[in-house]
C-alpha cells in the first residue's frame, strides 16, 4: 500500500463527495445548501489541485485540468454567494442561490471526471 | 545490380533514407534536452506541494474557527462572523498587515483564536516563501531556466550563425573577429565562468551562451545544431575527445553543415576524418608549417599571418629565421615532434633536448635544458636557431633567457601556453612566438570569414616571396600598418545590378571598376586580392584584368571604399561615370532632354 496514493485518492474523492453534498437539494432554497459545506468543498478542492501538481504523464495532465475547472467553479460559486449575502441590496434571492448551486453543479461534473480518471488509473494498473 | 537505372534509384532512396534518419535523430536530440529542462520545472512544482497544502490547511482552519466562534456587536448581542469577514480578517492577519478588528471589536473568545491563528499562519507563510526562495536558488532549477532562456534566444536567431563549442581563449578570439565581421555566434562551454564572462565582453551583437557539455548531442541541439540558420560548427574545446564528439554529432545529425575542429594529435585528426569531411586544425602542425614557410619565404609568411589576424590587426614584423645552421629544439612533445619533422624536411640539422627519454627519436639529448652547461655543451654558440617548446611557460621563458644570454645573435622561438603569461613573452621580444590558441583562432577565422580568403591563403605561398613582398608593400601603401576591412563581391545581377551590360561587353577592366565615384582619376583605396571564376582563381589581379559576369572578388581596403564601390554596383549613372568618364543624367526626363542614350537594359528585376 502506498500512502501517497491513499492521500491522493482520499482528497480527490472527498472533493467530489463534499461538492455533491452541497449541490444536492432544491436549487432555489438556501436552507438546504450549507455554506460550511461549500467552504469545505473549496478547501478540499484546492488541496486536491495542489496534490496534482508536477505529474508529467498524460493522465496527470487531465487530472490537473479537471481539478483546475472544479476549483475555479467552486470559487466562482462562493464569490456569488458572498456577493449576494454581503453586497447585493436584494440579499440572498432565489436567483442568486440558483446561480451558486448551478456553478457548484458544474464543479461536480469536473469532480466526477476526476474520480472516473482515478478509477480508470486504478483499474489499468497492473501488479508486477 | 546490373541495371544502372536501378542502381541510381537505389542510391537515391538510400540518400533520402539517410536524410530522413538524420532529421528524426535531430528532432529527438533537441526534444530530449528541452524535455529535461521542463522536467525540472515539474520537479519544482512537485516540491511546492507540501508548503502549499500546509498553507491552505492552516488558512482554512483559521477561517473556519472564526466563523464558528460567535462575536458580539456594540450592545453585546451575539453576532456570528460571516465567511467573507473571516477570510478578510485572516488574509490581512496572516500576511502581517493587520487592519484591526472588524466588523465589531472581538470578544475574548475570538481574540484567543486569532492569537493562535496568527502564529499558525505566520509559520505557514514562512514555510511556503522559504521553500520557494530555496527552489529559486536551486542549481538544477536555475540550469533549467538558463537552458530555456538560451534555447529561446537561439530559436529567435534569424540570420546565419556559427556554433562554437568550447569558449576558451581560441573561442573568444574567434568570437571577437566574427563579431567584427558582423556575423552571429552561439557559444557552448563546460566552464560556467567563461559563459558568465560573456556578459562582460564587448560584443556588438548578442552572443547566446550556455554552460553545458558539448559532448551531449542534446546540448548541441539546443544550441542550434538543428536550426536552419546554423552555417558552421566549430569545436574548440581543450578536450580532443569532446571535439570528436562534436564532429560526430554534426556529421550524423547535420551532414550538410561544415565542421572545423581542433585536434592536437594526428591519431585524433584521423578519427575525426572518419566522419564526413571535417576541417581539422592541429595547432602544432600548423605552426610547424608556418615556420617552414617563414624559413623559405619570410614575406609570404608575413602576409599570411597579417591576413589571418583579421581586420584591425597590425602588420606583423618580417622575421628572418636563419636558413643555414643547426637548430636546438627543447621539448619533444606534440610541438617538438612536428617542428623537428618540418625543420628536417627543410634540410636543417636539428638537436632535440627533452627531459624524458623517447623511443621514437634516437639522437635526443635527455636533459631539461636549463641545467648549467648542458646548452653550452650542445654547442649553443654555433647554433642558428633555438626553440623553447615545452608545455610549461616558466620553463620556456627561462630557456629562452638562458639561450639568449649565451648567444645574443641567436634566433629564439618560444611557445606560450597560458594567456596570463602573454606580457612576459611580449617583454622578452622573441623572434617567433607560438600561441596555440591564437593559431587555431586565426585558422578558423580564415576558413569561416570567406571561402575566398581561405583559397587565397592556400594558393598564395606558391607565388613566391618577392610577389608576397610586393603585395605587402601595396597593402601598407594603401591601408597603413593596420589591416582594414576585408570583403567579398559577387558580380551577379542581384548583387551588382548596374554592371550587367558593362560586364558582358567584354571590356570590363578591374581598374575601371575601382575608381572613385567623386573623381574618376583617383582610384579607390582598395586592393583586389583574388578573382574567382568557376574553379580558377587569379591572385592579386592587375588593373587591366577583364572581369566577366559571375566573378567573385575578394577585396581589402577602407570601409569608405566599400561604400563607394557599392554605389558603383547599384547606381547606373555612377557606374557610367566611373567606367567611361561621362556624366550621365540619372533621371528619365533629363536623359530624354539631353538626348543621352543609356546602355542599361530596360527590363530589370
Amino acid at each position: 500500500m502506498n500512502l501517497e496514493k491513499v492521500v491522493f485518492g482520499f482528497f480527490v474523492l472527498l472533493a467530489a463527495t463534499l461538492n455533491f453534498g452541497f449541490f444536492i437539494g432544491d436549487m432555489r432554497d438556501p436552507e438546504v445548501h450549507n455554506r460550511y459545506e461549500l467552504f469545505a468543498a473549496v478547501v478540499v478542492n484546492l488541496i486536491a489541485l495542489v496534490l496534482k501538481f508536477g505529474d508529467r504523464t498524460q493522465i496527470g495532465a487531465v487530472h490537473l485540468a479537471t481539478s483546475l475547472v472544479a476549483a475555479l467553479q467552486l470559487i466562482a460559486a462562493s464569490l456569488v454567494f458572498g456577493y449576494a449575502t454581503y453586497v447585493s441590496s436584494a440579499g440572498l434571492t432565489e436567483q442568486s442561490m440558483a446561480a451558486v448551486v448551478s456553478l457548484s453543479g458544474g464543479a461536480l461534473m469536473a469532480n466526477v471526471v476526476s474520480v472516473v480518471l482515478l478509477v480508470v488509473e486504478t483499474v489499468s494498473y497492473h501488479r508486477g | 545490380m546490373g541495371n544502372p537505372l536501378l542502381t541510381f534509384w537505389s542510391r537515391r532512396l538510400q540518400q533520402e533514407e539517410q536524410q530522413r534518419r538524420a532529421r528524426r535523430a535531430r528532432a529527438l536530440a533537441a526534444a530530449e534536452s528541452a524535455g529535461r529542462a521542463s522536467e525540472t520545472v515539474f520537479l519544482v512544482l512537485r516540491r511546492m506541494r507540501a508548503p502549499l497544502i500546509v498553507l491552505i490547511a492552516i488558512f482554512s482552519v483559521s477561517v473556519l474557527g472564526l466563523t464558528l466562534i460567535p462575536g458580539a456587536d456594540g450592545e453585546g448581542r451575539p453576532v456570528p462572523m460571516g465567511f467573507f469577514d473571516a477570510i478578510y480578517v485572516m488574509s490581512y492577519t496572516a500576511t502581517t498587515i493587520g487592519f484591526g478588528e472588524i466588523p465589531y471589536p472581538f470578544t475574548y473568545n475570538q481574540r484567543m483564536w486569532v492569537t493562535i491563528s496568527i502564529y499558525l499562519t505566520v509559520i505557514g507563510w514562512a514555510y511556503a516563501i522559504g521553500s520557494l526562495l530555496s527552489l529559486l536558488q536551486d542549481r538544477s532549477f536555475r540550469q533549467a531556466l538558463a537552458v530555456q532562456r538560451f534555447s529561446r534566444r537561439v530559436a529567435r536567431l534569424a540570420e546565419p550563425f556559427v556554433l562554437v563549442a568550447g569558449f576558451g581563449r581560441a573561442g573568444e578570439l574567434l568570437g571577437h573577429s566574427m563579431d567584427r565581421l558582423g556575423r552571429r555566434v552561439v557559444v557552448l562551454d563546460v566552464d560556467s565562468e567563461r559563459i558568465e564572462g560573456l556578459d562582460l565582453e564587448s560584443f556588438h551583437a548578442d552572443v547566446p551562451g550556455l554552460t553545458a557539455d558539448a559532448r551531449d548531442a542534446g546540448h548541441l541541439g539546443v544550441a542550434g545544431l538543428d536550426h536552419p540558420c546554423c552555417e558552421a560548427v566549430v569545436a574548440l574545446t581543450n578536450d580532443d575527445e569532446a571535439n570528436l564528439a562534436v564532429v560526430m554529432a554534426t556529421a550524423l545529425l547535420r551532414p550538410e553543415v561544415p565542421v572545423i575542429a581542433r585536434a592536437t594529435t594526428a591519431t585524433m585528426a584521423d578519427r575525426m576524418r572518419a566522419f564526413g569531411s571535417p576541417s581539422v586544425i592541429n595547432p602544432f602542425d600548423v605552426f610547424g608549417d608556418h615556420l617552414g614557410l617563414a624559413l623559405r619565404a619570410p614575406a609570404s609568411y608575413q602576409l599570411l599571418t597579417w591576413l589571418e589576424s583579421g581586420p584591425g590587426a597590425p602588420l606583423p614584423p618580417r622575421g628572418s629565421p636563419p636558413r643555414t645552421g643547426r637548430w636546438i629544439v627543447c621539448g619533444y612533445g606534440r610541438l617538438g615532434r612536428e617542428l623537428t619533422r618540418d625543420l628536417r624536411a627543410e634540410g636543417i640539422e636539428v638537436t632535440v633536448v627533452d627531459p624524458t627519454p623517447r623511443d621514437d627519436v634516437d639522437d635526443a639529448v635527455v636533459a631539461g635544458g636549463f641545467e648549467p652547461g648542458v646548452l653550452q655543451g650542445l654547442g649553443l654558440e654555433e647554433a642558428a636557431g633555438f626553440v623553447a617548446g615545452t608545455d610549461n611557460d616558466i620553463t620556456n621563458l627561462s630557456l629562452a633567457a638562458t639561450a639568449r644570454s649565451a648567444h645574443p645573435g641567436l634566433f629564439v622561438a618560444a611557445r606560450q601556453n597560458r594567456p596570463s603569461s602573454a606580457p612576459l613573452f611580449a617583454a622578452m621580444e622573441l623572434d617567433a612566438l607560438l600561441v596555440p590558441t591564437e593559431v587555431v583562432a586565426h585558422q578558423v577565422y580564415a576558413q569561416l570569414s570567406t571561402p575566398l580568403l581561405w583559397r587565397f591563403l592556400h594558393d598564395m605561398p606558391a607565388r613566391g616571396d618577392d610577389w608576397a613582398a610586393a603585395l605587402v608593400d601595396r597593402l601598407t601603401d594603401l591601408c597603413g600598418t593596420h589591416l582594414q576591412a576585408l570583403w567579398k563581391l559577387r558580380l551577379t545581377p542581384q548583387e551588382a545590378p548596374a554592371l550587367r551590360a558593362w560586364l558582358s561587353s567584354g571590356e570590363a577592366r578591374l581598374g575601371d571598376l575601382l575608381r572613385s565615384p567623386e573623381n574618376r582619376s583617383d582610384s579607390l583605396h582598395a586592393v583586389p586580392l583574388l578573382v574567382l571564376r568557376g574553379e580558377g582563381a587569379t591572385l592579386a589581379p592587375e588593373p587591366d584584368f577583364v572581369l566577366a559576369p559571375g566573378d567573385e572578388l575578394l577585396l581589402v581596403g577602407w570601409p569608405a571604399a566599400r561604400r563607394a564601390l557599392d554605389s558603383t554596383l547599384h547606381v547606373d549613372s555612377v557606374r557610367a561615370y566611373v567606367t567611361t568618364g561621362r556624366r550621365v543624367p540619372s533621371s528619365w526626363v533629363w536623359r530624354k532632354v539631353s538626348g543621352v542614350e543609356h546602355d542599361r537594359e530596360p527590363a530589370r528585376r
